[in-house]
């Protein structure tokens, strides 16, 4: 799947384009974790996702523990119905600082 | 009274997996189900297949998976036929949806989301298949 990986703002921004399901999560994991191997913040950018699996969960749930473990910030944001729906229906929408757009989230600051 | 149907045969590969969401998203469009119900069905079946796929065979032979999707009082049956071992979703453990970051598991949460998206869920195992049947009933 296309993944964009920029920085912006001293944030480092991941943006999957598509889906994220059991056959292209593995490649948002190997894009996503090494991020965390530097200081920058991390903001994943779900604006051009359309759809999440309980696959993608997971990727997501790796990036929390590597964010609480280094200390790197993570945010999310731009997320669509579909995609907001799994993250609430999972319990997991409590565990990420989410932002409305990708403009909200790099002006957010702070820490987490 | 019989609506539209559509069958599908995919075999166990993961690719098969958005292959056919396009297919299904269609079939819905073109009976009026509307992008949500579209959503519940893919995503249900995303998560079945993929245990299916990913657990359910005990050899790496090819196995065959019958999808048939029908129409009916302006909700969507789904059919799932497949000869994996046998496995009850229906009696699966519910995750913790409370646990934190370094207790949370992903395992079982692919179920979870099946049972929150679809309005119904049984299973049977007959002559060595496992047969499930989602009910997603319209505006529900």
């Amino acid at each position: 799947m296309e993944i964009r990986n920029e920085t912006e703002n001293g944030v480092a921004v991941l943006t999957p384009v598509g889906r994220i399901d059991s056959n292209s999560a593995r490649e948002v994991e190997e894009a996503l974790l090494p991020l965390f191997d530097q200081p920058r913040p991390v903001l994943v950018d779900f604006a051009a996702l359309t759809y999440i699996s309980s696959a993608g969960l997971r990727v997501l749930l790796l990036a929390a523990r590597r964010s609480k473990a280094t200390g790197v910030p993570l945010r999310l944001a731009g997320m669509s119905k579909a995609v907001d729906e799994v993250f609430k229906i999972s319990g997991f929408a409590k565990l990420f600082q989410i932002h409305a757009d990708r403009a909200a989230a790099l002006a957010a600051g702070g820490t987490g | 009274m019989s609506g539209p149907v559509l069958n599908l045969t995919i075999h166990n590969d993961l690719a098969e997996i958005s292959r056919i969401a396009p297919i299904i998203d269609a079939f819905c469009a073109d009976n009026g189900l509307g992008d949500e119900l579209a959503h519940a069905v893919n995503l249900s079946l995303d998560e079945l297949l993929t245990n299916t796929i990913s657990y359910g065979y005990e050899d790496a032979g090819r196995h065959e998976i019958q999808v048939d999707l029908s129409v009916a009082s302006g909700g969507l049956t789904v059919r799932l036929r497949d000869d994996a071992r046998a496995f009850d979703p229906t009696a699966a453990a519910e995750p913790d949806l409370d646990a934190d970051i370094d207790e949370r598991a992903v395992g079982g949460l692919g179920i979870h989301i099946v049972r929150a998206m679809m309005d119904d869920i049984r299973y049977s195992r007959i002559d060595g298949h496992n047969l499930l049947t989602l009910i997603k009933r319209a505006g529900a």
